[in-house]
């Protein structure tokens, strides 16, 4: 009896650690994939940040620089939390970079995105969330379109600080063969803007109060004039502050992107070469 | 709050009133109780009167619901939605994804 005790113990240790062991492996490969080489900008700054409520998460953020000279930034939630919804921020990861290899602008790439992952989404009863958006560094124009995403903030000034106009968008898994609409604002030097996943606004303290984008407008107007990663570590700070270490419920992903004076170049770390 | 749901009955047709935030934290509640309670009826109509808030993973709860509800060829629909919570909805284009007709 004690030795057959012995020997379930011993096989229930065995399995936990493994699992525990891939956890921790699959914990590596998405923050690896996650926060992997960022494109430097001439004279302008982008950064990305996100921290998983558990182990792993489904917040997604992603660039992709264009032969055409744009910024194609990504921001996405998976529904569902951990283990499942890692999987599927893979996926969405993969539709991203095969859709914005071929497709003209936001619109189509959630369009394209849509169409390759409706029908896995359906069949894993899960929806995705993503906001997709173009920079052009030489007309300083950011359009962008959504699925079902909240809308980046712009901040203009240590004063001034707005949601940019609104578009709707179903998301991703919503509806087969689904067209999204694209909207654009035109930035002027020296803005930031600061696209978001709602575990920022909805991280919560002890007392169950929310963080709310008021608060998040306040610490982004007050850092406005720093670099975009003492924004974000300020905006982390901040929310750490807030929160005073509850666990949180869901993941909290941030990119910044600001743009400075002058003639801004995009260089790339994979942008193909053109003839 | 975290949600919880109570079932009123009446022949064919349930009212689930649902009470607190629908969130991801409410994953759980809603596949493995909740869902398997409804199939029994004909008619649900769920009650929003008292979910203040709900966030990018409830979207997607209720969709399955609505979704697996009307696979079953049961009759489904969202009542008493405040206004705050609509306008996420609108916003996520909710209605357009289960039908206008849905939302009552």
């Amino acid at each position: 009896m004690f030795r057959r005790e012995m020997l379930f113990e011993t096989k229930t240790d065995y399995a936990n650690k493994t699992l525990e062991r891939e956890i921790k492996l699959a914990r590596n490969i998405q923050m690896e994939l996650l926060n992997g080489s960022q494109p430097t900008l001439e004279k302008g700054q982008v950064t990305g940040y996100s921290l998983p409520a558990r182990l792993i998460g489904g917040d997604y953020y992603d660039f992709h620089v264009l032969p055409n000279g744009k910024l194609r930034i990504i921001i996405g939630d998976v529904m569902g939390k951990g283990i499942p919804a890692a999987m599927l921020m893979i996926l969405t990861r993969g539709a991203f970079r095969s859709a914005a290899e071929s497709t003209q602008g936001p619109s189509e790439t959630l369009t394209a995105m849509n169409k390759a992952l409706y029908s896995d989404l359906r069949t894993l009863n899960s929806f995705v969330t993503v906001l997709c958006a173009d920079w052009n560094p030489e007309t300083n124009v950011l359009s962008y379109a959504s699925a079902g995403h909240n809308l980046p903030l712009v901040v203009k000034s240590n004063q001034d600080i707005e949601e940019v106009p609104k578009v709707k968008g179903v998301m991703l898994g919503g509806l087969p063969q689904n067209t999204y609409k694209e909207n654009f604002v035109q930035l002027l030097d020296e803005q930031l803007v600061f696209f978001y996943t709602d575990g920022i606004t909805e991280a919560q303290n002890s007392d169950g109060d929310m963080f709310q984008t008021e608060r998040l407008r306040k610490v982004l107007q007050q850092n406005y004039a720093e670099a975009v990663e003492d924004i974000e570590n300020s905006v982390i700070e901040s929310l750490d502050n807030f929160t005073e270490n509850v666990q949180q419920k869901d993941d909290i992903t941030m990119v910044l992107l600001k743009v400075h004076q002058g003639q801004t170049k995009v260089s790339s770390y994979n942008s193909p070469v053109l003839n | 709050m975290v949600l919880k749901f109570s079932i009123n009955e009446m022949d064919s047709r349930g009212v689930v009133n649902l009470v607190g935030d629908l969130d991801i934290e409410a994953t759980e509640m809603i596949n493995d109780d909740l869902i398997p309670c409804l199939l029994e009826f004909q008619i649900i109509q769920l009650n929003f009167e008292h979910v203040p808030f709900v966030d990018s993973s409830g979207m997607g709860l209720l969709l399955n619901i609505v979704k697996r509800l009307k696979e079953q060829n049961i009759e489904v629909t969202i009542s008493d939605v405040k206004e705050e919570v609509y306008e996420v909805f609108d916003l996520l284009q909710i209605p357009e994804i289960v039908g206008e007709e849905t939302f009552v």
